[in-house]
């Protein structure tokens, strides 16, 4: 996958609204693959549910989005596994990470789908952020900055085009931030892949190619 | 795989499991226990007499208080009633038994132990409406041994009333051949003694036969003066549904023996009672499906949260649908098989007790018992397949 369209995309709620000021919304964006991109909102502007469409898991948009020319609408359950799998990664803004499982188990259940990392790579992963001592902690018993740090190493283990990070670093200080956006571009030019970030305020210290405003 | 059942075992409920466990298992183990009980005993009611085939008809007159008394009309059959009954269109051929005229006791031994004595007595009819190999139905003046049939019921009555409380060895119809009888017949001067040879059971006659030549050289060597009129007849007739013989038979009061009647009777409260127990277990067995549907709803309701993240981190729907899929499905074949097993060990009990009452009983297969089972569990199986399969499906478009 080399491009996302947003062709004329705009969310269901705000349908009524006609003051929207955006540069996404209701206008034609193409997110290249290699490139980076920052998109800063306000709350409430609607950048989960733009997320949220990118992966398929909510439709309620108007307009188009467009993975290589190809009408995101048409596709069946087996294309969005494919491309959950293996095309576009996503951070989630609230994680999802599961608060039963250890902090490896959580990347383990993620890596399970493709193999995509040896036990080895994910383990200096933990390293480099820090949080190799919490590795068979249960994650529900770890503070929100450690678990966003294991979300985004869950994003990481699997082959993607496009890296969506919801709100990655809200609750890390600059230097673990610093160690996360180093290793989400290491892990995102190895794989030649873009990355979308998104940011209320506090953003991680990156080169972007373009930074939007939702 | 292990990761995701460990995620989505949480809130499994043992005791909702349980339930269901053992009310399937019931369930299942009551309609198939219904079945291979209706397979195993059905032989014994629907069985063919092999000596009276079932176009021949056996008349008696009814026995009233007043012949008990020697008052009123007897109940024998005059020379004018047999050729009345002769010329009627539905008879093919009419026969009379005709009985032995001189005192009878028998002792039964194994291995010339004698074991049981009895007074008893014999009858005849015309070898032709005796359904066996003319070589063992054959008996001339000065052989040692005499052929008899006796009724069935006496075989159960010695094998479960007698054999049992005496502490004496069952005996099947097999081997009741190679039991010997001592016939020792008194009439006329003489007391005299025959060995008897019992070469089958019926069904039909309640009576001791031998064959005709025997009784017809026994009446006249130890009973010569004695000339009695039959009080049975055996008619063949040509078609045993004809209403014409109900009506004939009811006009001149006569009985008919008739046990098949009774069998066809007993057949069919069998297939009823049988068919009643199936049903109770099918609807017990609905029962705790209904309720496994629920725990899977109620499992699913609690984990729909872990299941979701699951699907949007690429995992697809029928993966996250089958380890409760597995677990349904486990769960059913484990309630198949036990109760397969269940159902041998009571099998095996039953046939135990009907073995003492019928010993040459043949029980019937297990194997219809078993593909009920097996078809039970596939459709069971499938249908939670495809619930839970849906279930997931909701989760996947947000619905549920």
């Amino acid at each position: 996958m080399n491009t996302i369209t947003l062709d004329n995309t705009l969310p269901n709620v705000f349908l009524q609204r006609t003051d929207i000021q955006s540069d996404i919304w209701r206008k034609q964006i193409c997110f290249e693959k290699g490139k980076t991109y920052l998109i800063e909102a306000q709350s409430g502007t609607g950048k989960s549910s733009l997320c949220s469409f990118v992966v398929g898991y909510r439709k309620d948009f108007d307009g188009k989005i467009l993975f290589d020319g190809k009408d995101s609408r048409q596709f069946k359950v087996k294309d969005w596994i494919q491309i959950r799998q293996r095309h576009i990664s996503l951070l989630f803004q609230e994680l999802r990470l599961f608060p039963e499982l250890t902090a490896m188990e959580n990347v383990e259940i993620k890596n399970a789908l493709t193999h995509f990392k040896t036990r080895q790579e994910i383990g200096c992963w933990f390293e480099a952020l820090g949080i190799a001592d919490k590795i068979d902690d249960p994650v529900r018993l770890m503070s929100f900055g450690q678990q966003q740090r294991v979300a985004m190493i869950r994003a990481l283990v699997q082959p993607f085009d496009f890296l969506f990070c919801d709100e990655p670093i809200s609750h890390l200080d600059d230097e673990n931030s610093q160690m996360m956006a180093n290793i989400m571009t290491e892990e995102a030019r190895r794989q030649g892949a873009g990355i979308v970030i998104t940011s209320i305020g506090k953003h991680m210290n990156l080169p972007y190619d373009k930074t939007l405003c939702l | 795989m292990k990761l995701v059942w460990k995620l989505l075992r949480r809130h499994i409920s043992l005791p909702q499991f349980t339930g269901f466990f053992f009310a399937n298992l019931l369930g299942m183990l009551i309609v198939l226990l219904g079945l291979q009980f209706y397979k195993d005993v059905k032989p014994i009611f629907s069985e063919e007499d092999g000596f009276i085939r079932p176009d021949f008809l056996i008349l008696s007159k009814r026995v009233s208080t007043f012949n008990t008394l020697g008052l009123g009309s007897v109940n024998t059959f005059s020379k004018k009633e047999i050729s009345e009954l002769e010329s009627q269109p539905f008879a093919k051929r009419v026969g009379a038994f005709t009985a032995s005229q001189y005192k009878v006791s028998c002792s039964m031994g194994i291995d010339g132990v004698a074991q049981i004595g009895t007074e008893m007595f014999f009858e005849s009819v015309p070898d032709a409406f005796v359904d066996v190999d003319l070589q063992k139905w054959h008996f001339s003046k000065g052989d040692e041994v005499v052929p008899i049939i006796v009724p069935k019921t006496y075989l159960a009555i010695y094998n479960f009333g007698f054999a049992q409380s005496q502490k004496l060895p069952q005996i099947s119809e097999g081997i009741v051949g190679m039991v010997e009888m001592m016939i020792s017949m008194r009439g006329n001067g003489r007391n005299e003694y025959i060995k008897g040879r019992v070469i089958g059971f019926s069904t039909r006659l309640n009576t001791i036969l031998a064959p005709e030549s025997f009784i017809r050289w026994s009446n006249e060597r130890y009973a010569p003066e004695a000339d009695v009129e039959p009080s049975r007849i055996i008619l063949e007739v040509s078609n045993p549904a004809d209403d014409a013989i109900v009506n004939f038979i009811n006009e001149k009061g006569y009985e008919m023996e008739d046990d098949k009647l009774d069998a066809g009777r007993m057949t069919f409260f069998l297939r009823l009672v049988s068919g009643i127990v199936m049903m109770v277990g099918l609807l017990i067995s609905l029962l705790s499906f209904y309720i496994l549907m629920l725990s899977i709803y109620l499992l699913v309701e609690k984990n729909t949260e872990k299941m979701r993240t699951l699907l949007l981190i690429g995992y697809s729907p029928a993966r996250v649908a089958l380890p409760y899929q597995l677990l349904t499905i486990g769960m059913n074949a484990a309630v198949l098989l036990i109760a397969t097993g269940v159902l041998c060990f009571l099998r095996t009990l039953y046939l135990q007790r009907l073995h003492a009452v019928f010993p040459q009983m043949t029980a019937g297969s297990i194997s219809s018992a078993i593909l009920l089972g097996v078809a039970i569990f596939v459709v069971i199986s499938l249908a939670n397949a495809v619930i839970i399969r849906r279930r997931i499906n909701k989760i996947w478009n947000n619905k549920g």
